[in-house]
């Protein structure tokens, strides 16, 4: 049970390392997944950068998790994919905008599963 | 304007008629009758077992088109009925129910009818004719959308999508109320309310409040009827109670065998099997009871809108207006297949419940009770079309149409001639004799109008409006079709579409069983390119990914009703949560 959690983790974080990678190499590839149109300038920088920083720290603080097995590296994930998934609800409640449910399901679904990682994969606090 | 029917004499086009009486009574009155959600086969004269004598009269008094076609769904299909613009440019693309906050980002796309078009009500008010609406509009609520704001001299009007039919309540948890205006003021319904006597009531009164000043009127009367909730009196049900025993397919088989016999349809053609048809024989017995007492509502809600007419007719007749009165019968769109087909289910019953709504079957159709359709038996409403409501194969476009009046020329006749939502407009203004807008209207710019007069096919002597070479487009949250001569391409999005251009010949084959694009590739490709132009024209937008109309209307209605509470849970979690968080830190 508890190896293929770890290997799911493990795949987890691979997949948001990859896609931070995207950002950063070929982000006109990664953009229109998430409803993005790459701006210029300013705004590309951003996009760029607030992106890949995003999905680098998730990969990033899901593999110091299962190397250290120390609960709390899972918390900055969990805490990160659920703000997304709730400010993209508050987004829609607020401003109109779309409700993507296909971003949001699995935005909630890997927080949940890191934080079942958290509870049976860590020995220390 | 008032004046100018008065000073002028008879317009140059009433002289040459369609109506010869015109010359002799002045201009023609107009009765509009647009029925909702009603299917191609659900009135007698399509073969229909429904009985519906006083459109069967008035089919007498007239022509039947059997190849018109309106929208695949209500609003857009009345924007184009008032305006004989392309409901895109004339702001009603969709519902405003579905539309996707994406697509609302555009002017065009708000769901409610632009100023950038004027109603065929304000030409006519314009040119001195009374202008009456009873029924439901969806065409907007705010200030300035309202039809007192548009053409109409006196109104009440429902503004939202339907409502029920026996009182003043919601049918969909979207709206809290039901939106009813009177005059441009909110309105209460009388507490002996039934939409189509009502409707029918509020139109004589309105044509009988100017009866003595010698103006002729429009009335423009849109039926609740049979949009969801079905419901009708118990004496209009009971006549129906053992008349749907053998199920769906049976009906459908059945009128498609009248409608070959009348003449509505030819005959040898193949009728699709919808893969959202169910297996009546599948079935138990109380099951199959069930389903046939929902059907037997349905007819009895159609016969009480016959019945109506019928009584508006009679009226007409008593105050000597009927044989300068124009009647034009339609519907807004096909049959409807919302309905769930196991209205038993926890998922509707809760749904239903928390309207305050039962589905029992002792009461179905009654006050109280919410009724519908299953897609099984809109199968049959349609028949022997492929599609329903929403859909862009023929059942979902393709109603019946009828124009009538005791002295149009061409009497009790069949027209097979395409003819599209957008001409109504034109044809009554030729009817009429006033004159349509060209790009301007009233010192600003206008949508000019596309659709055509269908006054040579009541007249005779031609066998269409539309040549070969015309085009027709239509789109619908991505479901799309193109007509052009005999022909139509048809993209219906999955579910029920499988996402790939087809084409028919309608007139050979108006249930749509053989594709021909493999057989002629090369008016695929030109009607596909008429397609994308038509789609530049009428600034089309593409679809949002992941839309779903279905979805999309959850989505909005949640929005609409829980958006208050939902913002301040969703915000006191977001403050609340670092409390947590530091408390639980503390606490170890």
């Amino acid at each position: 049970m508890n190896a293929a959690l770890r290997l799911l983790v493990l795949l987890l974080g691979v997949l948001f390392l990859v896609m931070g990678l995207r950002w950063l190499l070929a982000p006109q590839g990664i953009a229109p997944d998430f409803g993005l149109a790459l701006q210029s300038g300013v705004g590309l920088s951003s996009q760029i950068g607030d992106m890949a920083a995003f999905f680098l720290l998730l990969g990033i603080c899901i593999f110091t998790a299962l190397v250290t097995q120390r609960r709390f590296w899972y918390y900055p994930p969990m805490i990160l994919l659920t703000l997304t998934a709730l400010s993209r609800v508050l987004a829609w409640l607020m401003h109109d905008a779309a409700l993507p449910m296909n971003l949001i399901t699995p935005e909630i679904v890997v927080a949940l599963v890191l934080w079942v990682a958290s509870r049976h994969l860590s020995d220390r606090d | 304007m008032a004046s100018a029917l008065a000073s002028n004499g008879l317009p140059a086009q009433l002289i040459d008629p369609v109506n010869q009486q015109s010359e002799k009574n002045g201009p023609p009155n107009v009765v509009l009758i647009l029925a909702d959600d009603l299917g191609f086969s659900d009135i007698a004269s399509y073969g229909s077992e429904i009985n519906t004598p006083s459109l069967s009269a008035l089919a007498e008094l007239g022509v039947s088109f059997t190849n018109y076609h309106t929208a695949a769904n209500c609003a857009p299909a009345r924007a184009m009925l008032l305006t004989g613009v392309d409901a895109h440019l004339a702001g009603v693309p969709n519902i405003p129910e579905m539309l996707a906050p994406e697509q609302q980002q555009t002017a065009h796309y708000q769901g409610v009818l632009g100023q950038n078009v004027v109603t065929v009500a304000t030409l006519l008010e314009d040119a001195g004719y009374h202008t009456y609406m009873a029924g439901k509009w969806h065409l907007g609520t705010d200030a300035g959308l309202l039809p007192s704001e548009r053409g109409f001299e006196r109104t009440v009007a429902l503004a939202d999508s339907g409502a029920d039919n026996w009182e003043q309540r919601p049918y969909i948890p979207i709206y809290q109320t039901a939106h009813w205006f009177a005059d441009g003021e909110v309105y209460q319904l009388p507490d002996d309310f039934y939409s189509s006597r009502f409707l029918v009531d509020k139109t004589i009164e309105f044509i009988d409040s100017n009866a003595e000043d010698g103006r002729p009127f429009f009335a423009y009367l849109p039926f609740q009827a049979v949009h969801i909730p079905v419901q009708a009196p118990q004496k209009f049900i009971d006549p129906y109670m053992d008349v749907y025993a053998e199920g769906w397919t049976a009906i459908r088989q059945q009128r498609y065998q009248r409608a070959v016999a009348l003449g509505v349809v030819p005959s040898g053609i193949d009728l699709v099997d919808m893969k959202t048809t169910g297996d009546w024989s599948a079935l138990n017995g109380e099951r199959q009871r069930y389903e046939a007492k929902r059907m037997a509502v349905y007819a009895g809600m159609v016969e009480a809108m016959d019945h109506h007419i019928g009584r508006l007719v009679r009226h007409l007749k008593a105050q000597g207006l009927f044989e300068n009165t124009l009647f034009i019968f339609t519907s807004d769109n096909g049959a409807e297949a919302s309905g769930p087909s196991d209205p038993d289910n926890f998922a509707t019953q809760r749904q239903l419940s928390s309207l305050g709504y039962n589905s029992d079957y002792e009461t179905l159709g009654l006050k109280g009770s919410y009724n519908s359709i299953s897609p099984s038996f809109a199968s049959a409403a349609v028949s022997p079309l492929a599609d329903y409501k929403f859909y862009v194969g023929e059942g979902g476009m393709r109603v019946p149409m009828i124009v009538a009046g005791a002295s149009l020329p061409r009497q009790g006749v069949l027209s097979d001639a395409f003819s599209f939502v957008t001409d109504i407009t034109p044809t009554i203004l030729s009817l009429t004799g006033v004159n349509a807008p060209g790009k301007r209207y009233a010192g600003r710019p206008i949508e000019p109008m596309i659709g055509k007069n269908l006054a040579p096919l009541l007249r005779g002597g031609v066998d269409r409006v539309y040549s070969e070479d015309d085009t027709v487009g239509y789109e619908l949250a991505g479901n799309a079709a193109l007509f052009q001569g005999d022909y139509k391409i048809v993209f219906n999005r999955r579910p029920l579409g499988d996402a790939r251009w087809r084409l028919f010949n309608i007139k050979r084959d108006p249930g749509e069983t053989r594709d021909l694009s493999n057989e002629s590739p090369g008016r695929l490709q030109t009607m596909l390119s008429a397609y994308q132009r038509y789609t530049v024209d009428n600034k089309v937008l593409p679809i949002p990914p992941g839309y779903g109309h279905l979805k999309q209307l959850v989505l909005n209605a949640v929005q609409g009703r829980l958006r208050e509470p939902l913002l301040v849970t969703l915000i006191t979690l977001l403050i609340l949560a670092p409390f947590y968080v530091y408390f639980r830190l503390r606490s170890r």
